[in-house]
């Protein structure tokens, strides 16, 4: 199983432009949440994920995002999960996150 | 892997029997994340070849995914653990079962929205995305969690 985390920091607009393509579970969320608490350590601004080569994910990394947002969120940012596949948009909805994070097309 | 135990396959836990019509699948993995898309990967099989359509199979594996998490966060690491896959002409039903310490099933309620935590969504998901859902858990004989699906 493979997962991939590409990130670049925005400077122009003040964001990290994130994609993951690939699956993340139980054993390859650690590796998410690694590269975010990195990114947030390197410098503390909005995260946009674009989910659309996001196969797979379970609560395993929703949690991880969870604990990030909370990170985010002491200096008022937000997470965004962007171009997220039906299922994933249907897990969101069920777990109530689609209201916690800011769910977008673009 | 390290040299340690880990793998240590300390004996086989015992299902239900099978009635008429009813085939069976049975998974034994290590109590570890590295092999979880193992049971997802299968799952994924068996559901395709009952009939299940992709979003379908997508909440499947989803949701068999949050019970091996479930046992992996909760067992002891050398043990395996088991899993049971019953596939009927018109139903997919799971049984993910392991010799761990239990859990407490109440810490297990709905997410709290304004309050959301990395911890606990797992049963909760596996309620939302299947038709039937019965969980297990005591300290004496570890946590099952059976779940089915029906083919619409």
């Amino acid at each position: 199983m493979s997962l991939s985390i590409e990130k670049k920091y925005r400077e122009d607009k003040d964001f990290w432009d994130v994609k993951i393509t690939g699956e993340v579970d139980i054993y390859t969320s650690d590796k998410i949440r690694d590269t975010l608490n990195e990114m947030i350590k390197e410098k503390i601004s909005e995260i946009q994920i674009d989910c659309k080569e996001l196969s797979y994910i379970d609560s395993s990394g929703l949690g991880v995002f969870i604990g990030i947002l909370k990170k985010l969120k002491e200096e008022d940012k937000n997470l965004v999960v962007l171009n997220a596949r039906s299922n994933i948009l249907k897990l969101l909805s069920i777990t109530g996150l689609d209201k916690v994070f800011v769910i977008r097309e673009n | 892997m390290k040299g340690d135990n880990m793998g240590t396959y300390q004996g086989k836990v015992e299902f239900e029997g099978l009635s008429q019509g009813q085939k069976c699948i049975d998974l034994s993995i290590p109590a570890i994340p590295e092999y979880v898309s193992v049971v997802r990967l299968t799952a994924s099989v068996i559901a395709n070849r009952i009939g299940f359509d992709f979003e379908e199979i997508e909440d499947i594996k989803v949701a068999v995914s949050e019970a091996c998490n479930n046992v992996v966060v909760h067992s002891k690491k050398e043990d395996n653990f088991d899993i049971r896959f019953i596939s009927e002409s018109e139903r997919i039903g799971i049984t993910v079962k392991d010799n761990g310490n239990g859990f407490d099933l109440a810490e297990y309620t709905s997410p709290d929205l304004k309050n959301p935590s990395d911890h606990g969504l797992g049963i909760f998901v596996i309620k939302s995305l299947m038709d039937r859902v019965e969980v297990n858990s005591s300290k004496e004989s570890g946590t099952e969690i059976k779940m089915y699906k029906n083919l619409l």
